[in-house]
């Protein structure tokens, strides 16, 4: 089971994106062998990559291994960001009528769900994942809240800068690790 | 930002403190301290050794709370703002120009006083909440933004009799400008443009762009009373008056 969050500027730049692999086990799975093996090939996603299958060989063209450092299979990677891009037209229509910062479950796409956290100052955290769990992701959005707050207070960080900071992505992973 | 500063410090006070040793050698050290005058050099330089042995501090560590009640000496803060202005002012062709400028560096400030000001409030809150009605994000400005950044809350809020999308913030004694008189020539100028800056950001922040400016509205009683001018934008006004229903 994977999660992947990113955090978009006011202006929708991501500033940061991660995935995260959890080990534990879980509740509804639509294929069992997504929890076990890192490929994506042939995770379920598989479905939606034949339905994309036209983004995706273009994609693949272009950039055969793109990402594959970070994530399981380079060849998915875009299909995400596009979910989670595709998910901030809802985040914006509902962020407008709710007054929570943690929206949950705002949006569905296959089997991802996209939770998203929106801070005061209009940062969004989007994040992917394939199995309920409100609480932990409410805490995990908490302690990347406290964590982006820490980074804005720097100087020399602007909207727009990415976070590069490796403690900042331990401190995520770590949290992560915890909750998700 | 202990870190930043640190490093962004560093070099600067490392050549200054080099020299000076250097300078021990033909003048005493007395003559040498007075020179350079750094009082604070040799605190710096422990800093920065206890730095190189043990881990470095990171941001990351730094509790969010710990100076939730401290307070900036006014007359520490009187002679930096001082120094903004003077700088502004020296890169600047006019008075709407400097109000800008200040109004840019306000909203930097803005920005992070907003995002800060939400997490010590609301950061331990079992459901933590945004404002989305623009009247109570502008009495939050008015009392919580206010204490937060000035540790009292402004003195008033009008409601434009002429134009319905334009609010203001009245302080009758702006802490910022206290110890600034404003030269005859420039009587136009409102030095707290940067306050209009920090509204202006905590206002975009929360999804209310505006466009936020600084008047010197002197009255008998208080010479040094300064509105602080929001004018929304209409998109602003449209969203409104749908939530209105």
């Amino acid at each position: 089971m994977s999660h992947h969050l990113f955090l978009l500027s006011p202006s929708d730049t991501p500033l940061y994106e991660l995935t995260h692999f959890s080990s534990r086990p879980v509740q509804n799975v639509s294929s069992p062998l997504a929890s076990n093996l890192p490929s994506w090939s042939t995770s379920a996603f598989a479905g939606t990559l034949t339905a994309l299958s036209g983004a995706s060989s273009a994609n693949q063209q272009y950039n055969p291994q793109g990402g594959s450092a970070r994530i399981g299979g380079g060849k998915d990677r875009h299909v995400i960001q596009m979910v989670a891009n595709a998910s901030l037209d809802v985040i914006e229509d509902v962020m407008r009528k709710e007054n929570l910062m943690y929206l949950k479950s705002v949006d569905k796409f296959n089997e991802w769900t996209v939770s998203a956290f929106v801070t005061p100052g209009n940062m969004k955290f989007v994040l992917l994942h394939e199995a309920r769990n409100d609480e932990g992701i409410k805490s995990f959005f908490m302690d990347v809240w406290e964590l982006y707050v820490k980074t804005m207070l720097n100087p020399f960080h602007t909207a727009h800068t990415p976070i590069r900071s490796a403690i900042f992505d331990a401190r995520v992973r770590a949290s992560a690790k915890k909750y998700l | 930002m202990a870190y930043a500063q640190a490093q962004s410090q560093h070099p600067r006070f490392s050549v200054l403190s080099t020299a000076s040793l250097g300078s021990i050698e033909h003048l005493s050290p007395a003559a040498s301290a007075t020179r350079f005058s750094l009082p604070s050099a040799p605190s710096i330089n422990t800093a920065l050794a206890g730095g190189k042995t043990g881990t470095r501090p990171n941001i990351y560590d730094r509790n969010l709370n710990k100076t939730r009640t401290t307070e900036v000496s006014a007359s520490a803060f009187a002679f930096l703002f001082s120094e903004v202005v003077q700088y502004t002012q020296k890169r600047v062709s006019g008075i709407a120009d400097l109000e800008r400028r200040l109004n840019t560096l306000g909203y930097r400030v803005g920005t992070r006083v907003l995002e800060l000001m939400v997490w010590r409030a609301e950061g331990t809150s079992k459901a933590p909440k945004r404002e989305i009605r623009f009247l109570p994000a502008l009495m939050s400005i008015h009392t919580q933004v206010w204490k937060s950044v000035f540790g009292k809350p402004a003195d008033a809020i009008e409601k434009s009799v002429e134009n319905s999308d334009e609010y203001m913030i009245i302080d009758n004694d702006p802490p910022i400008t206290r110890h600034i008189s404003v030269p005859r020539d420039m009587s136009q100028l409102s030095c707290s443009s940067f306050s209009a800056g920090i509204v202006e950001a905590v206002l975009d922040g929360l999804g209310f762009p505006a466009r936020v400016t600084a008047h010197n509205t002197p009255n008998d009683q208080y010479p040094n009373r300064t509105t602080i001018l929001i004018k929304l934008e209409q998109s602003v006004m449209d969203r409104e008056e749908a939530l209105k229903t």
